[in-house]
């Protein structure tokens, strides 16, 4: 067995296939930006929307170095993907500000029948931009965990007539106020209108692009995403923006019954089975597409990053 | 077989007067060149750009690149000076009109 079958089986637990092995050491293995559709006349235009996709930030291959300690490096190697905000926030009920996310996509499909069960697994690290010291009415004003809004990864799946986004999402912060919880994406009943904060017209349906769209509320509940039931935990930040921990996550859904089944993060293991994925009817040119993503928020108006290491997508 | 890679910097946008590109981090490659695509212009445009180095994404110093004066419509390129670290930027400084622009970096290592 090589040394890379031993660390996949090590540091994973994937399904019996395995559609994507991918360590970003070697490369971005087709991991990339989301981008607009550029289809529109009179020359490649994107359809009018209220989601500023081409503000966000490309991902790119890190090697994580930072101004004090240098080089950190990867869990593998030197490097990781690296996926990063722009410095710009919007309060959090108010429409996401153009550039707060950053966004990274890879493009799979069904390939063979029978294949039931669903799942994403990553090793991932997190941290905030050592850019300027915050206002000297706290402890540690040079510690910015509190500027990273959230993170999450999961899938944008169509089969069978059906499209949906799945997901988990690691609500850190609220404008400044530190939450740590887990969500799940799963939009509340309401219409498209309302989804895309009253813009007439718009493209997409209520419970797509739920990083994006969707009412935000005070307390950090959101149209997009459910609160997972004992949802809280502290992840490891560690006591500096330049430190980074490497920590595990997955998702599995079931799409027979287009159900989740459970995440992880961690040692922790939350049972989802009975949450139904929230399903629209099926867009054009798109069937069999299994497209999993991560993503990257900000709750100020500092540049914050998420990093990862590796992840498997397999089935069975 | 070689890395390489494309990515966006800024898509379909107009700009004018002084910016600067998002941190990029190239470490792993050998060359890298900017790609300045003028789309469209708003007046009479001229653009001046600089390469710029980083030891840590956040204080920022001009390399030896030469300034790069651009104009007029179509495909430009900044061909960044060998031995650039890490991360890596163009600071631009457009005067006289906007210009409507996509701006790329590709690198190869």
């Amino acid at each position: 067995m090589s040394v890379d079958e031993l660390l996949l089986r090590s540091r994973f637990t994937p399904l019996k296939n395995i559609l994507s092995y991918d360590v970003f050491n070697t490369g971005l293995n087709g991991w990339m930006t989301l981008m607009p559709n550029f289809t529109e006349y009179p020359d490649f235009d994107v359809p009018k929307t209220l989601v500023c996709k081409d503000q966000w930030p490309p991902v790119m291959l890190s090697s994580a170095t930072y101004r004090y300690p240098g080089t950190h490096g990867a869990m593998s190697g030197t490097y990781s993907l690296k996926l990063s905000t722009r410095p710009i926030a919007a309060p959090y009920t108010e429409i996401p500000a153009p550039g707060c996310l950053g966004h990274a996509i890879k493009r799979l499909s069904f390939y063979r029948p029978g294949c039931r069960y669903l799942q994403m697994e990553c090793w991932f690290s997190y941290t905030a931009e050592q850019d300027a010291m915050d206002p000297d009415d706290r402890p540690q004003p040079g510690l910015h965990e509190n500027s990273i809004r959230d993170f999450g990864m999961g899938f944008d799946v169509q089969e069978g007539g059906k499209r949906y986004h799945v997901g988990m999402r690691y609500l850190n912060a609220v404008d400044g106020k530190m939450v740590q919880r887990w969500q799940y994406e799963s939009a509340t009943p309401g219409t498209d209108k309302d989804w895309a904060f009253g813009l007439e017209g718009d493209w997409c349906k209520r419970g797509v692009d739920p990083w994006w769209f969707g009412k935000r509320y005070p307390d950090g509940s959101h149209d997009g995403f459910q609160w997972l039931e004992d949802g809280h935990q502290k992840l490891c930040y560690n006591e500096t923006d330049c430190k980074l921990n490497w920590q595990y996550m997955r998702l599995k859904i079931d799409t027979q019954k287009r159900e989740y089944v459970e995440c992880q993060c961690q040692d922790r293991i939350w049972d989802m089975r009975g949450i139904p994925c929230d399903t629209v009817d099926a867009y054009g040119r798109i069937d069999n597409l299994i497209n999993p993503l991560f993503w990257v928020g900000t709750d100020t108006n500092r540049r914050v990053f998420l990093y990862v290491d590796s992840v498997v997508v397999s089935q069975e | 077989m070689k890395t390489f890679n494309d990515s966006h910097l800024e898509v379909k946008k107009f700009f004018s007067g002084p910016f600067e590109t998002h941190p990029y981090e190239v470490g792993w490659a050998d060359e890298a060149i900017f790609f300045v695509m003028v789309e469209k212009v708003e007046g009479d445009p001229v653009m001046k750009a600089h390469v710029q180095l980083s030891q840590d994404g956040v204080h920022w110093a001009d390399d030896d690149t030469p300034e790069a004066v651009i104009t007029g419509l179509g495909q430009h390129i900044i061909k960044v000076n060998p031995n650039f670290g890490n991360y890596i930027r163009i600071r631009v400084d457009i005067s006289g009109g906007q210009m409507f622009l996509n701006i790329h970096i590709a690198c190869k290592g």
